[in-house]
């Protein structure tokens, strides 16, 4: 079938949020095409490649690239397609294929808490967003009823239904670390987009504890589902259509995108409304590689925030051995943690954080670190036993205050595809540095109450990422100092929207999937009711 | 779905909330006769009634309920004793008459799409319950049922009348003295308010069952209905007593054999609901039904299969770029092994059956293995829930019949054969069914017959007179 040349709404993406929110127009009875640059791939064929890797700790390995639509991949050899322009290295990590990213996450699927929508105003610090927890709540729920979210009861955003199903089971160690911190530390099970029942056809988690880089069963929501459902809901989707320039006509509204096949054939789609859905990268790339003589910064840009404020979610750790067995692996990769630092009064010192326990089971890491210090045979297996059944690993989850200073650009070096390649601006600062600082406390203290020996810090300096690409398109309500409005339409251009993590203004300590979900349905929501759209019906669940 | 038994997941869903819920309204002590209503609620469960009388997601008995059949959809009526849209009206003799004889209040004949050939065998006593229930242990539902209307000539319903002279026998059950009590009372279940022959009996051109290959397995044009006959390869004939009341329990007998499809809906409706003792007499009775083998069954389906797998073949080699050229050892890698593990054997707790020595998979009709993986299983009524989820959506014809031929090699009769056609006409709902056409003309022979009977017989009586 041929990619029609024009469609009423043309979403650039297919992953997580650019489905749901082709899904919810195609609903409303839009005519609605995605263009996605990677390819159409199976769960069963990332299954097997998943299986078939020498390297199954390398999460990326079950998603090679595709040639005319490459995303960054640093193992075994960095592709060098994100340019690192420095200080510091922001290695992000994300996927180009239908359904984007979400094939593989923890399926983290938090809503901020109330205060995030306004630390400026509360802590003098980073920015307020242009809308507040309870614009947002009734969206939050869509996507979680979407999605099968379940959490504990009170994480400290507030809700007004209750989670479509009740929590995974929690697995053994996860019970042991409750129990063992309850003196200091409210453990909680993780607000998570797994299915504890079947829902929505699929099943519920088995604890096949490969989440990340894929769940086999379908038992947590993806971005491949998102996909599935938009052209259920009567979305045309059409993969390897690599989105490189949007065209604008003389009153600055968008007229066209421009795409190559994978041969590099050109070719142009003209719609009423554009959403630009490609992710906290490949969104203000495409927008930077759009500039034309009238908008020569580049589409959206006339504040030249487009691509600025780039926020993640930098993480350090401890990794210890407790004083009983704990056998992690049993269940989801990330079952529980401890939310009580996400928001006080000290965040106009330091970056609130979540302190997040991992139950990756530890055969893997352990057994390339032992053949890798020439230990064999008996001592081996003893060594691997004994970790495997002890250790244990707490992280931070820091939050990182926007910064112009920190963005993607565009560098010198240019793709297969003759484009030019994203180049990132990154470092962390001081406000993350110190809450990296005090979360060392917490990771004393918890190792102390679990009996903890063998005391390992991550490297102090190191900063892991999480690949919660935010704040490259970001929202408020001052054009000049903000690429889009509340409702995601960007300034300059009346028929264009964004949609995804770059959208929102600060990162929190959350993992942005949901977050951004809850505003695209949003923007979907604003945009029926703007256009009128007949025949909308309620966006609930699939199938029912 | 089946052709005979299409009714949605839904349904049974909403039965769960309804026998749940003790099915309708409260009976407190005082209410007399509440022992009767009672017997009546447990009688209506073996007979299954809401399995048609109630819309997917409906009310319980306000009909709805959509029957596929080769001659269109037929509707389930509202049976509640609703007085305007109901029975609420009837009494006992024309309850029994639409029951027994397939005849409504009003002198129309139902389709036998309601199995009342089945239910002529219930004894006067348990019509009588299941009227003091129907009349006043279930809510009524003062809300009309959708009309059936099939295509001429099956819109005129005096046709049944026809079809009743050949196919009814209006007799109710007689107990064989020779018999313990266990297989009588098994032999007028079975073949009574359960009627199993409704799926499990070939039937004729005019649909009648067979009585000749009675439970001896047929068809429901996508599942299969097994063989349940007392052959010991064939039917049920190895299965202890235990494993058939296990399976009619519990959804499953061990590891050996597992309810999909239509079968888990009259498992989760009705068969579950059953007393020890009905269960035990079911069992009985089934493994003495007269033994009917089907050529080329050499051995029980449960026989067939070990443990292996062809990871050798997998591991190191790249997936083809076209899907549809997946080996079978790298679809089931890649979709089954997560749960049924590498070499087929279910996971540790028995909870994810193990594929060999499984009825699934020894079976020479291999259409149930293609509509397990097309649709897969789902029973929420289970604690803990079961659910295999289909792979319609995922998988190709081409790659399911590449499983299915990998599976049955594998696991279970490798003379078993899985065809890319059958696939794809399963998928359609089936192969689409000459019996209209048939039927028609089968019809409009039968009426011509029926009538020169009759004017022979009044040719002869009036001479008689004369």
């Amino acid at each position: 079938m041929a990619v029609p040349r024009s469609a009423d709404f043309v979403v650039i993406g297919s992953g997580i949020v650019g489905s749901l929110v082709a899904r919810k127009l195609a609903q409303a009875g839009a005519e609605v095409l995605i263009l996605e640059a990677g390819p159409r791939v199976t769960r069963g064929e990332i299954v097997a490649r998943f299986r078939n890797s020498p390297r199954r700790s390398d999460w990326m390995s079950a998603y090679p690239p595709a040639p005319w639509a490459p995303h960054p991949i640093y193992k075994p050899t960095d592709n060098n397609y994100l340019l690192q322009a420095g200080p510091y290295a922001y290695a992000a990590e994300y996927i180009r294929q239908v359904g984007g990213t979400s094939w593989h996450w923890a399926a983290h699927a938090w809503r901020n808490v109330p205060n995030d929508f306004k630390i400026r105003t509360l802590y003098g610090v980073g920015v307020d967003w242009p809308i507040d927890y309870e614009d947002l709540e009734p969206f939050y729920q869509e996507a979680e009823e979407i999605m099968g979210v379940s959490g504990a009861p009170n994480t400290g955003s507030p809700r007004k239904k209750p989670f479509p199903m009740d929590p995974v089971a929690e697995p053994y160690a996860m019970r042991r670390i409750r129990e063992r911190l309850a003196s200091a530390y409210t453990v909680v099970t993780n607000t998570t987009a797994r299915n504890s029942r079947s829902y929505d056809g699929r099943p519920a988690c088995c604890g096949n504890n490969s989440c990340q880089p894929i769940c086999p069963i379908d038992a947590q929501y993806h971005g491949g589902l998102a996909a599935q459902a938009a052209e259920a809901a009567g979305a045309d989707l059409f993969p390897n259509a690599n989105v490189y320039k949007l065209e604008h006509d003389e009153r600055g509204r968008i007229a066209a995108a421009l795409y190559y096949d994978p041969d590099k054939n050109s070719h142009r789609v003209t719609g009423n409304t554009f959403i630009v859905a490609a992710n906290g990268i490949e969104s203000p790339r495409l927008l930077l590689l759009s500039a034309s003589d009238t908008f020569p910064r580049g589409l959206a840009n006339s504040s030249d925030m487009v691509g600025r404020n780039l926020m993640d979610h930098p993480s350090t750790s401890l990794t210890f051995d407790a004083d009983e067995d704990m056998w992690l692996g049993r269940g989801p990769q990330s079952p529980s943690s401890i939310n009580s630092m996400r928001d006080g009064p000290f965040r106009s010192e330091h970056a609130p954080y979540r302190l997040d326990f991992t139950n990756i089971s530890r055969i893997d890491g352990t057994t390339r670190e032992l053949i890798s210090q020439g230990i064999y045979g008996s001592e081996f297996e003893k060594r691997l036993r004994h970790s495997a059944a002890r250790e244990l690993n707490v992280k931070n989850v820091l939050e990182v205050l926007p910064d112009p200073n920190h963005r993607i650009a565009l560098g010198d070096e240019k793709d297969a595809m003759g484009i030019p390649k994203p180049q990132t601006h990154y470092s962390i600062d001081g406000y993350t540095r110190k809450g990296h600082e005090r979360s060392k406390e917490d990771f004393r203290r918890i190792a102390e109450l679990l009996g903890g020996s063998n005391l390992r810090f991550s490297r102090e300096g190191d900063f892991a990422n999480n690949q919660h690409i935010c704040g490259t398109l970001s929202m408020g309500h001052d054009p000049r100092a903000s690429v889009c409005d509340q409702w995601a339409r960007t300034h300059d251009h009346e028929n264009l929207y964004l949609a995804g993590t770059g959208v929102l203004p600060t990162c929190g300590t959350c993992n942005s999937t949901e977050n951004a979900v809850a505003v695209a349905l949003r923007t979907a929501e604003h945009i029926l009711s703007e256009y009128g759209v007949r025949g909308m019906r309620p966006s609930g669940r699939d199938g029912t | 779905m089946g052709r005979h038994r299409p009714y949605l997941p839904l349904c049974f869903l909403a039965a769960g909330l309804w026998l749940a819920d003790g099915g309708g309204r409260t009976l407190a002590a005082d209410i007399p006769d509440a022992g009767l209503i009672e017997r009546g609620r447990y009688l209506a469960i073996a007979g299954d009634c809401v399995a048609c009388h109630m819309a997917p997601g409906g009310k319980p008995f306000a009909g709805g309920g959509a029957l596929q059949t080769p001659f269109g959809t037929i509707l389930a009526t509202n049976i509640t004793p609703s007085k305007t849209h109901g029975i609420g009206s009837y009494t006992l003799a024309q309850f029994t008459d639409a029951v027994r004889k397939g005849i409504r209040a009003d002198g129309k004949y139902l389709y036998p799409a309601m199995p009342y050939t089945a239910y002529a065998l219930v004894s006067d006593d348990d019509i009588g319950a299941l009227y003091a229930y129907f009349m006043r242990g279930v809510e009524p539902v003062d809300e009309p049922s959708p009309n059936t209307s099939l295509p001429f000539p099956f819109n005129i319903r005096l046709l049944m009348a026809a079809w009743n002279l050949l196919f009814l026998d209006d007799t109710r059950f007689h107990p064989e003295s020779d018999k313990s009590e266990a297989w009588n009372r098994g032999a007028y279940l079975v073949r009574g308010l359960a009627h199993c022959g409704v799926c499990h009996t070939p039937r004729n051109l005019l649909m009648g069952e067979k009585a000749s290959r009675a439970l001896g397995g047929t068809t429901l044009n996508t599942w299969f209905a097994p063989n349940i006959t007392s052959d010991p390869n064939s039917g049920l004939g190895s299965w202890s007593d235990q494993e058939v009341v296990d399976y009619l329990h519990l959804g499953h007998a061990g590891g050996k054999s597992q309810a999909a499809g239509p079968m888990a809906e009259a498992i989760d409706n009705s068969l579950r609901h059953l007393n020890e003792t009905d269960l035990n007499a079911i069992a009985v009775y089934l493994k003495t039904v007269r033994p009917i083998r089907n050529d080329g069954d050499d051995k029980p389906p449960f026989a067939w299969g070990q443990a292996s797998d062809e990871l050798d073949a997998v591991r190191g080699a790249p997936l083809p770029s076209d899907p549809n050229q997946m080996s079978g050892a790298q679809i089931y890698d890649a979709y089954c092994a997560t749960c049924h593990q590498e070499r087929g054997q279910g996971s540790f707790d028995g909870g994810l059956p193990p594929l060999f020595h499984n009825t699934s998979l020894g079976r020479q009709n291999t259409d149930n293995v293609v509509m397990v993986i097309l649709d897969g299983v789902h029973r929420t009524l289970d604690r803990p829930e079961i659910l295999m989820p289909g792979f319609a959506r995922e998988l190709s014809d081409q790659q399911i019949a590449t499983l299915g031929i990998y599976l049955i090699e594998h696991y279970g009769n490798p003379n078993a054969r899985i065809t890319i056609d059958q696939v794809s006409q399963l998928r359609k709902g089936g192969v689409s069914s000459p019996m209209l056409k048939l039927f028609r003309i089968g019809v409009a022979a039968g009426i011509a017959l029926i009538a020169v009977a009759a004017a022979y017989y009044l040719f002869r009586w009036r001479r008689r007179r004369a």
